[in-house]
């Protein structure tokens, strides 16, 4: 992974260069939640196969990071691109862009396989099987579950299993970790190297070091990981 | 200073002497409250109530007033039919509601204790008497309404009054009864049934002889049958009084935090938030078995959901369409066609709305509908086909039932359903879409008092489309007109108008909008 620093300075033609190559570029961007600053002239570019891991604790904005990415958060002043555009809260972007984020509201009456089913139905060409997303997010044997019937963690894969088998150019994973063992951490890693290999991009806000030390680390608050 | 004994060798008999006093715990949470009632608090509560009774005075007593005339019979049977449904109704909310259950605090730090379990429940059951007391009050009120009182109008007032607190005190013990033992569930299943089938009967005529004898029984008789209700009410109210510590634990702890989740939703004023409640609790309580998902385009697809849920609860789906009847009844007992109407169309509303689910909680939530990726008015438009086709079946029931029953709105009429359908499912939709009660909005100083506009928005969005997209409709059973063919054309253009028009100008609410919904909705689902 690379590890250069995304808050450094760049040339304004090296700006314009970037933005062309890149999946994601942010520039200068400020945001202000009740007057506090949360982001402050934060630059980044992300290319397409990489893997970005926001790191920072509590209240640094990753997650806001994440919502100014899905276009669901307004910028205070500065630019974010994503796909070379502004991000949009509509359906051409949420085509190419799959966002998991806080516990969704899950359709009452359907069973952790039927969201599983509806998700592969939906989308013309899904990345895999609703049986193979079952086995690799090892929900077979709840599959007939309500989702509110689940644990916390499987609730989970079941997002995770929701978010990947649908097909997307960029993944916006806010704690993908939040609630699962350590076993599936680590599974989770490779899934997304799969995902990346297959010309994918993921942006992730993590806590976990492990799952972090697979992506290129970067801090909201300016300072840059290794 | 401190007024804590210190610890002693009699610590453990000062603890088992604390045990069991339910008084004493009650007495020590009251006095660490913030704000106690102040006397001008209980004096506002006070003169409340009296301006009530004032306000309310008038119309009661004109009411008991009117009630001397004589009822023709042919509508008797209807009116005992509603009086029946309207008990039934009772029954099952008091069984949906629990009905003994706690605030949540106490379910939570006082139910889990050795605490005499009768007397901290105490004041739940006496709550309970007092609801019962008033819709008997109601119940009875009916009654007489619906027989009639040919002589003494007071006597037959206060045996009705009587036999109706009797059976709705009696059906909630039965209630408290049903939480605490399997057995007596399934007496108050049968009860149910049995006030179900006599609305039937009732309705049907059947027991036209019968409730003639009723309304004409001599004052001994209607003193006896009150009397009688009375002893099996409190019969049943004493066997609650005794079960109340017989109550699981567990259905006490799911009834509180149930009506805990209500009484939150109930002070934010988000009833949206009530519907969220209902759903989850019922599908997690199914065991539900996966269907492979039909091959359908993207929008149907994602609408489907809402098709497969409804084929999930066929006896909620027959339940509904039983109730078309309801509007027949209703005319039977002398309902005016204004009254009729609005029957008709906010039943099939109501029905509609039913089978609109999937876009409330995308309307609240919209991460699935992110990951999924329709397009917001494609999957609008797929998701209007089931509320239409509900909204129309049963209004064209409703007026089937209607023209069977009184033989008004016959031939033509039926087809009413068809044109109304549209509007009907762009209602349904616009309700199911709206934002949560909005608490900025600006409260209006009227004669009557201060109106806050935000409840109030929030209730007319949807009916207002209703309203405006069933305008023929409500003409047309407004006038009752012999040939309401031009009706119906007109209706079936607007109907297809305002769908139309809603979809055109419809878009997804923005991640501000729809902040509040899935914060105030979470908290029913993270249980």
């Amino acid at each position: 992974m690379s590890a250069r620093n995304p808050c450094a300075p760049a040339g304004i033609s090296g700006y314009a260069r970037t933005v062309q190559d890149s999946i994601i570029s942010i520039d200068r961007l400020t945001v202000e939640l009740g007057g506090n600053p949360v982001l402050r002239d934060m630059r980044l570019t992300v290319s397409q196969g990489e893997i970005v891991a926001v790191i920072g604790p509590n209240g640094c904005g990753k997650s806001t990071l994440l919502r100014c990415l899905a276009g669901l958060q307004p910028v205070t002043s500065g630019e974010v691109l994503v796909f070379g555009r502004p991000p949009a809260d509509d359906t051409a972007f949420w085509r190419r862009v799959s966002l998991l984020g806080d516990d969704p509201a899950w359709y009452p009456g359907l069973t952790a396989r039927e969201h599983l089913e509806l998700m592969s139905t939906v989308h013309a060409r899904p990345r895999m099987a609703v049986e193979a997303a079952l086995e690799v997010f090892a929900l077979v044997e709840r599959a007939d579950a309500p989702p509110l019937n689940l644990s916390t963690g499987q609730r989970q894969r079941l997002c995770l299993a929701a978010a990947l088998l649908r097909p997307s150019s960029l993944l916006l994973l806010d704690e993908p970790e939040r609630g699962l063992d350590v076993g599936f951490r680590a599974r989770l890693a490779g899934l997304l190297h799969e995902y990346t290999a297959e010309g994918g991009t993921v942006v992730l806000a993590t806590h976990d070091q492990d799952l972090a030390s697979h992506a290129r680390q970067v801090s909201p608050s300016g300072a840059t990981a290794a | 200073m401190s007024e804590r004994p210190a610890p002693t060798a009699r610590g453990h008999h000062d603890m088992t002497e604390s045990v069991g006093s339910v008084r004493a715990v009650r007495a020590f949470l009251w006095s660490r409250r913030r704000a106690r009632p102040s006397l001008l608090d209980r004096y506002v509560t006070g003169f409340g109530l009296a301006m009530l009774a004032a306000v309310f005075g008038t119309p009661v007593t004109s009411t008991l007033e009117g009630l001397n005339l004589q009822i023709d019979p042919s509508r008797t049977g209807a009116g005992v039919a509603l009086v029946a449904l309207a008990l039934a109704g009772f029954l099952a909310t008091a069984r949906a509601a629990g009905p003994v259950l706690l605030p949540s605090p106490d379910a939570s730090w006082l139910l889990l204790s050795p605490l005499n379990r009768r007397q901290l429940l105490g004041p739940t059951g006496r709550m309970l008497v007092l609801v019962a007391v008033m819709a008997g009050a109601l119940l009875g009120l009916g009654l007489v309404m619906a027989l009639g009182a040919p002589d003494p109008i007071v006597w037959r007032v206060l045996g009705a009054l009587a036999l109706g607190v009797s059976a709705a005190v009696g059906g909630m013990a039965l209630a408290v009864l049903g939480q605490a033992s399997q057995s007596w569930q399934v007496w108050l299943t049968v009860v149910t049934a049995a006030l179900m089938a006599l609305a039937v009967l009732a309705v049907s005529g059947r027991l036209r002889t019968v409730l003639a004898l009723a309304a004409n029984a001599p004052l001994p008789a209607v003193t006896a049958a009150a009397s009688g209700a009375a002893a099996v009410a409190a019969f049943l109210v004493g066997r609650a009084w005794v079960a109340l510590d017989r109550i699981p634990t567990r259905a006490l702890v799911t009834a509180s935090t149930r009506g805990g989740h209500v009484a939150n939703a109930a002070v934010v004023l988000d009833p949206g938030a009530l519907t969220w409640i209902a759903e989850d609790n019922h599908w997690r309580a199914r065991r539900l078995t996966s269907r492979r998902w039909p091959a359908l385009p993207a929008p149907l697809a994602l609408a489907w959901q809402d098709w497969r849920r409804l084929g999930r609860r066929p006896g909620r789906l027959a339940a509904m369409f039983a109730l078309a009847a309801l509007p027949a009844v209703l005319a039977q007992a002398g309902g005016p066609p204004p009254v009729l109407g609005g029957a008709v169309l906010a039943g099939a509303l109501a029905v509609a709305v039913t089978g609109t689910s999937g876009a409330r909680r995308d309307g609240d939530n919209p991460a699935l509908a992110r990951l999924i990726g329709v397009g917001h008015r494609q999957a609008l438009a797929a998701r209007a086909i089931l509320p239409a086709l509900l909204g129309g079946a049963w209004a064209t029931l409703a007026l089937v039932w209607v023209s069977v029953l009184t033989g008004a709105f016959s031939g033509t009429w039926w087809w009413l359903g068809l044109p109304v359908a549209p509007a009907l499912a762009a209602a349904a939709l616009r309700m199911a879409g709206r934002s949560p009660v909005d608490h900025s909005a600006p409260v209006l100083d009227t004669p009557g008092g201060p109106v806050p506009t935000g409840p109030l928005i929030w209730a007319f969005t949807g009916i207002d489309l209703a309203l405006i997209g069933c305008l023929p409709a409500v003409a047309a059973l407004f006038s009752a007109p012999a040939r309401p063919g031009t009706f119906l054309a007109v209706q079936a253009v607007a109907g297809a108008l305002v769908l139309a028009g809603y979809l055109w100008r419809a878009r997804p609410r923005t991640a501000q909008e729809t902040v509040t919904g899935p914060a105030t909705k979470g908290t029913a689902q993270a249980t």
